[in-house]
Formats: structure tokens, C-alpha cells, sequence
């Protein structure tokens, strides 16, 4: 995770691993860390508040049931959740039958009408998430839009290489290597941030 | 050295791109190339940051309590219900009896606790702190590792069991968290016996003040200023 450093790392592998071992205290932890980015990132793909907060439960009731098979070596327990989130939210998407069209702009503000059923996060009590997201944000909005651009409709709206090529009016081979380099660089961009 | 259309697919594959035959034979490439393996893995770091990129939004409290209520109910169903019994007032009796016994358990703990802060205050060898380190995924099931952590002397003693030698140009290196610092603190490394025991002295490197949980990883040869390898053992006070 962006600013997570490997100490959080740490002590998420450890709630992860309390978790396998059926501790609710831990799992109410990992929620109040968690909750807050995944839900909207379902938010954000979803749209739609009540559907996003059944995602969000299904994610963290997997959590909960597959605390015990998590790896490590393949992700950060960030990560792994945020997989778990897209592939919860996908299937959401995928039994509406259409795809989501709700996409924001990464610097855009909270979407109008769903704070009602949500509450935007406080920045007293998230100052270090914040971080984490600005941080992202600002390596996102100073990659080349033609690198940024597929990798978010790749993320966000799931569309596949193909689609993408597609929107954007451009080869194939193009949009490959362009996702790559994107998330080469914020990669890299990250890490050294 | 990764081929770019290898790394293509890559990148592809970490965002959950590659059609399912394709996901297929990718993973059967990934099984057998570590390098790719670490190319993966940082990708998925970095598509999991996107997340990030979304407007921030916190929940409704009333989900938490759902899905709390939700693993709750999860466990009452794997411990069944006993019977009711013809004498339907015993188990309240119990209930009351086991109340009142709480209460007074409660009591004497404070008491205790209060007793305890006490000799702590007076006796620096009281001030320890243990920390038991369970084993994370790519440890061996049956590995852990106590530290006794004294704070006043920033100093501990961790004793290993369970945890086969590393393989060459390996070493397992112990890490303090602390909550005041943004990386783990290295504690140094620790080297086991062949029966995969050690009991070894520590002082982290930097002053750890608010030490919430010790953990070793697998680092290479001689180890490193900060974590690279994957976290064997971990475990909070």
C-alpha cells in the first residue's frame, strides 16, 4: 500500500493471522483500517451506496473465512483486500448486466447524493490514509494521460485490453505496453515518493 | 531478464485482464520463474494503490455492526446450542452466579493490576513485555518464537523454536514495529541451531520506545537496513 510502511505491513500479516485463528478483535481492527478505502473503491466502481456496502460485506466476511489461506509472498493484505473488493464488485457488475459507467476523475471530490447513506472520511482521524491517497493521487495526475487513462479504465471500470483499445481509438499492442509502463512508473514513483 | 511481452502480460495479469485460459498458462509460467513472481507482486502493489485514487468515503457505522453480528452468529453456528432442559430456571441461576462471580473477578483485577504497577514501578525487571510470534504463511506450521521485551533497557531475549536453517546465502533478521516509527527497526540476526532452536540477546538498532510487535523475516546474507524479505514469524505483546 502507498505510505503503508512495512511496519503497518507487519501488523496487518499479524491481524491477518489472528484472524485465521477466529479473533473478532482482530477482524474489527483490520475493518476500522480497511473499510474506509475499500468501500470507496466499491463506491466508486458501484455507484451506488446499499450496493457497495453488500460488496463491502461479502469482502469482509471472505476475509473472515479465508483469513487462514492469505500468502504473503503473492500481496500485502491491502492489496489482497482491494482484489477481493474488485473481484466482489465485478461480479455485482457482471449480474446487472451492464457495465458500470460511473467513473470520477481520480481528483474529483466525493460523488453528489451519496453522502446521505455514506460519511466522507474525517481528516483528523485519517490523516495517515490521506496521505497515502494524496500521495497516489499526485503520482496518478502526473503520469501521461495515455498511460494513465487505460490503466483506469482497467481498474475502475474492468474494462478488458480489448475494450480499451477500443475507447480509446488505439492498437492493441499500443495499450499493452502502455498499461505496462503506467504501472511500471507508478510503481516506481511510489516508491521512491 | 523479464521479455516486455512478458512483462505485458504482467501487467495485465495484475489487473485482472487476461482471459482465463491465458490466466491459466501465465500462472503455470509464474510457478516456475521467481523473477516474474516479484514483477507480479509489485505490480499488484501498485494496481492495489489505485484503490487509493478514489473519493475517500467511510462507511456507515450500521455495516460494522452488521458484519460483526454477521461472524457472530457464524460461530454460535459452528458451537450448537445444548438442549433445553426440563429445568428451564437452572441456567439462569447459572447466569446470575457466573455474573456476580465476573463482577468480583473484575474487582480482584484491578486490584492486581494495581498491585502489579506498583513492583513494576519499583523493580526494572518487572518490566518486561512478552511477545509471542506465530508463524505467517511461508513458515514452517509448527515455528514461534517468545521475546521477552524490556523497554527501559531497550533490550530483549527471543528464544526460537521450530524454524529450520535458512538456506544458503540467507539469514532470518528480527524486526521491531514501532508505532513511532514508520519502518520496522532491525533487531539484528538470528542465527538457529541444526535443530532449528535459538536464544539470542537483542538490542534494536534505534531506539524503540512503543514497540507494538516484534517479527522475524527471511533476508539476505548478513542482512538488510530494511525489510525486503517476507515475514516468517509475527506476533503482538
Amino acid at each position: 500500500m502507498a505510505g503503508t510502511s512495512s511496519a503497518q505491513e507487519m501488523l496487518d500479516q499479524e491481524m491477518i493471522a489472528r484472524i485465521g485463528r477466529r479473533d473478532q478483535s482482530a477482524f474489527s481492527a483490520l475493518y476500522d483500517r480497511l473499510s474506509g478505502p475499500l468501500y470507496s473503491l466499491a463506491m466508486k466502481m458501484l455507484g451506488d451506496p446499499a450496493e457497495a456496502q453488500d460488496a463491502l460485506q461479502d469482502v469482509f466476511l471472505q476475509i473472515w473465512s479465508r483469513a487462514a489461506t492469505y500468502d504473503p509472498e503473492q500481496s500485502s493484505v491491502f492489496s489482497w483486500a482491494v482484489l477481493l473488493t474488485r473481484s466482489r464488485v465485478i461480479d455485482r457488475l457482471r449480474a446487472r448486466g451492464r457495465r458500470s459507467r460511473v467513473v470520477v476523475a481520480s481528483t474529483e471530490d466525493t460523488p453528489a447524493g451519496v453522502t446521505d447513506a455514506s460519511t466522507v472520511e474525517s481528516a483528523a482521524d485519517t490523516v495517515e490514509k490521506n496521505d497515502e491517497a494524496a500521495r497516489v493521487r499526485h503520482v496518478l495526475n502526473n503520469m501521461p494521460s495515455e498511460q494513465r487513462e487505460p490503466i483506469e479504465l482497467a481498474f475502475f471500470e474492468h474494462l478488458s485490453h480489448h475494450e480499451i483499445a477500443a475507447r480509446l481509438e488505439q492498437p492493441l499492442g499500443t495499450v499493452k505496453a502502455r498499461i505496462r509502463r503506467g504501472l511500471l512508473k507508478l510503481r516506481e514513483r511510489l516508491n521512491t515518493l | 531478464m523479464i521479455s516486455e511481452e512478458k512483462q505485458d502480460q504482467a501487467a495485465l495479469y495484475a489487473l485482472g485482464l487476461l482471459g482465463a485460459g491465458e490466466d491459466a498458462a501465465f500462472e503455470s509460467e509464474l510457478r516456475a520463474n521467481a523473477e516474474l513472481r516479484d514483477l507480479v507482486r509489485e505490480l499488484r502493489e501498485a494496481a492495489g494503490n489505485l484503490a487509493l485514487a478514489a473519493p475517500s468515503l467511510r462507511p456507515p457505522a450500521s455495516l460494522k455492526q452488521r458484519i460483526m453480528g454477521e461472524i457472530t452468529l457464524e460461530a454460535k453456528r459452528v458451537v450448537p446450542m445444548p438442549r433445553r432442559a426440563s429445568f428451564g430456571w437452572v441456567p439462569w441461576a447459572i447466569a446470575a452466579a457466573l455474573a456476580v462471580f465476573c463482577g468480583l473477578l473484575a474487582l480482584d483485577r484491578v486490584r492486581l493490576e494495581r498491585q502489579l504497577a506498583d513492583i513494576r514501578a519499583v523493580d526494572p525487571l518487572m518490566q518486561t513485555t512478552f511477545f509471542a510470534l506465530a508463524p505467517s504463511a511461508p513458515a514452517p506450521s509448527g515455528a514461534k518464537a517468545t521475546v521477552a521485551w524490556q523497554p527501559g533497557r531497550q533490550s530483549g531475549v527471543i528464544r526460537i523454536s521450530n524454524l529450520p536453517a535458512p538456506e544458503p546465502g540467507k539469514d532470518y533478521q528480527l524486526w521491531a514495529v514501532d508505532a513511532e516509527h514508520k519502518d520496522p527497526i532491525s533487531a539484528g540476526i538470528i542465527r538457529v541451531d541444526q535443530n532449528g532452536v535459538a536464544q539470542v540477546r537483542f538490542k534494536p538498532v534505534e531506539k524503540a520506545e512503543h514497540v507494538k510487535a516484534f517479527a522475524i523475516s527471511l533476508e539476505r546474507e548478513g542482512g538488510v537496513p530494511k525489510k525486503e524479505g517476507p515475514i516468517l514469524l509475527v506476533g503482538s505483546a
